[in-house]
């Protein structure tokens, strides 16, 4: 390996990784430091939610607890928003690692030198990964800290599974961003389809547990699987569903680098 | 051994063919010419060669190497792209030393002496350069590895004359050195500067591997001439493609030059204008006739 590509792939994404990691640790540390202030509000809140009807409050993923319980209320907040945030700048830059080089045609330099396409692409995989796990455990120390301040009696158990599962979800997320990028017109960026597909696979979950009905759509959400529950007693990790998913995301990878591999650049 | 070899390398996409059957043999320390005009295939050629294109079929090897695995082998080669793209938030330093290091090289030294031969400021990011300075920038990467093979692509596009000079005397000089190169363009004088042999390419094949002694013999003039009024004249041998518009006689000369000029020499003319008519219109007059 010749960890050229590697370094300057991550210097080239330094700028956006600062971005996004401020924001999301900014994120972090405004819902951790208004939780004391809702839960002083805590009873008038729980008298809220208990007019709200189950099915939106159950889709929300919010009970009385969620008010007056610093995991209940951190855990509505990175179920969708962080992992949103954290998923944008992963996504994104997965969807672009190696489609920028076709947009900016700079395909012709790197594949000149000395290197295979499998190198190529493992550098940048590499590259990208590392990138994903930087912002993710920011985030997760400056979670880990904020919540250890602000909270008490915390189920750090918990804590730790629902980062490990917004974790392996924001790798999903990444990996299907690499493929999906072999489909379309290489571009700026792909915020929008990003946001679409993260927002919609969490709404997609949401809305199936609204009614038994179509409770089935939920299947087609990795939400689904890997869920962000910490104050259900029986909450663990799904370690079965983490596997799969991980399976899922290197056979997108594979798929992409086979795609990469028989591509012709053309000038 | 070869420095490239291919036997019926073919291009197709899809229906339309980008090269078909092409075969040849380039020995190292040769200087070749590849001409042809624009879209004939000289750059399809050059992107199989160098693994950017997938072959329809065929085979190809530089340095005896199979091309379709041939990363290693791209260690001994610099290629030159007819349309330089680089990294624009760098600078052109950043950018060679990017590249040297894929070479397990980092003289900082090498790339300065080389930039100041070709006169390139090597700080100014690649965004900021003009079109002939990021020309320089593409041949410093070209060169600074010290490959044994340069594939060139149209490398003079964007150059001032002074420059282009410069750059085909250090071509000379590494050509003395045992580099080989691979030189496609479309421009004919200079493949007759640099090179023993040249391939004509015409709608993806090869319709001729000449030396280029010879192709200079098999040479085009396009003649203009502009008499005070149409008049008769005598033809001499070589003279074909002859059309009058008003006063103005044009015609394609094939052939010594000297004949030519004592015939223009006999003519009561107001003015003549000698141009070397593009490569299609001299392959064309000379494989047609």
């Amino acid at each position: 390996m010749n960890w050229n590509l590697y370094f300057t792939e991550v210097k080239r994404n330094r700028k956006n990784l600062i971005t996004w990691t401020l924001i999301a640790v900014g994120f972090t540390a405004l819902v951790v430091s208004i939780f004391p202030t809702m839960e002083d509000m805590g009873q008038d809140l729980a008298e809220l939610m208990s007019k709200l009807p189950p099915e939106i409050a159950k889709a929300m993923g919010m009970d009385a607890e969620t008010w007056t319980n610093i995991l209940g209320f951190y855990s509505t907040y990175y179920g969708i928003y962080i992992i949103l945030l954290v998923g944008i700048f992963c996504m994104s830059t997965g969807a672009t690692i190696v489609s920028k080089e076709e947009r900016d045609r700079t395909s012709e330099f790197l594949l000149t030198r000395p290197l295979s396409r499998k190198q190529i692409f493992n550098e940048k995989m590499l590259a990208m990964l590392s990138l994903t796990f930087i912002i993710f455990t920011i985030q997760t120390i400056v979670a880990t800290t904020l919540v250890f301040i602000f909270g008490s009696n915390v189920n750090w158990s918990a804590f730790a599974t629902m980062h490990i599962h917004g974790l392996i979800l924001i790798l999903f997320f990444t990996c299907l961003g690499v493929l999906i990028s072999f489909f379309f017109q290489p571009k700026k960026n792909f915020m929008g389809m990003v946001v679409g597909i993260i927002f919609g696979s969490y709404f997609l979950n949401a809305v199936s547990r609204t009614a038994e009905s179509i409770e089935w759509l939920g299947y087609f959400s990795p939400f689904h699987y890997l869920d962000f529950d910490p104050l259900n007693p029986e909450y663990s990790a799904n370690w079965i569903g983490m596997a799969v998913m991980v399976v899922i995301s290197a056979g997108f990878l594979f798929a992409a680098f086979r795609l990469f591999e028989k591509k012709d650049i053309a000038g | 051994m070869n420095a490239i070899e291919t036997h019926h390398l073919t291009k197709l996409y899809g229906e339309h063919v980008g090269m078909k059957n092409v075969s040849l043999e380039i020995k190292e320390g040769e200087v070749f010419g590849f001409v042809g005009p624009n879209g004939a295939g000289k750059s399809t050629m050059i992107r199989t060669l160098l693994g950017l294109l997938h072959p329809t079929s065929g085979t190809g090897t530089l340095f005896g190497v199979d091309i379709t695995k041939g990363e290693n082998v791209r260690a001994r080669i610099g290629y030159l792209p007819s349309e330089v793209n680089y990294y624009e938030e760098m600078s052109s330093m950043e950018l060679l030393e990017y590249h040297m290091r894929f070479y397990g090289q980092s003289d900082r030294t090498k790339i300065e002496a080389l930039a100041d031969y070709f006169e390139l400021d090597l700080h100014k990011k690649i965004t900021d350069l003009s079109f002939g300075n990021k020309k320089k920038c593409a041949i410093l990467q070209t060169l600074l590895h010290d490959p044994d093979l340069l594939i060139l692509d149209e490398p003079t596009s964007g150059l001032d004359p002074l420059m282009q000079n410069r750059f085909f005397e250090h071509l000379e000089e590494r050509n003395k050195q045992g580099t080989t190169i691979f030189f496609s363009s479309h421009i004919l004088s200079e493949v007759q500067r640099m090179c023993n042999r040249a391939a004509v390419i015409k709608a993806g094949e090869i319709i001729a591997i000449e030396d280029i002694g010879e192709l200079m013999a098999k040479q085009v003039k396009r003649v203009r001439l502009k008499y005070a009024q149409k008049t008769d004249f005598e033809k001499i041998d070589g003279m074909n493609d002859i059309h009058w518009h008003g006063n103005k006689l044009g015609f394609n000369y094939v052939g010594n030059i000297h004949p030519l000029l004592n015939w223009l020499q006999s003519q009561d003319l107001q003015d003549v204008t000698l141009e070397e008519p593009d490569l299609e219109t001299i392959f064309m007059n000379y494989y047609e006739r």
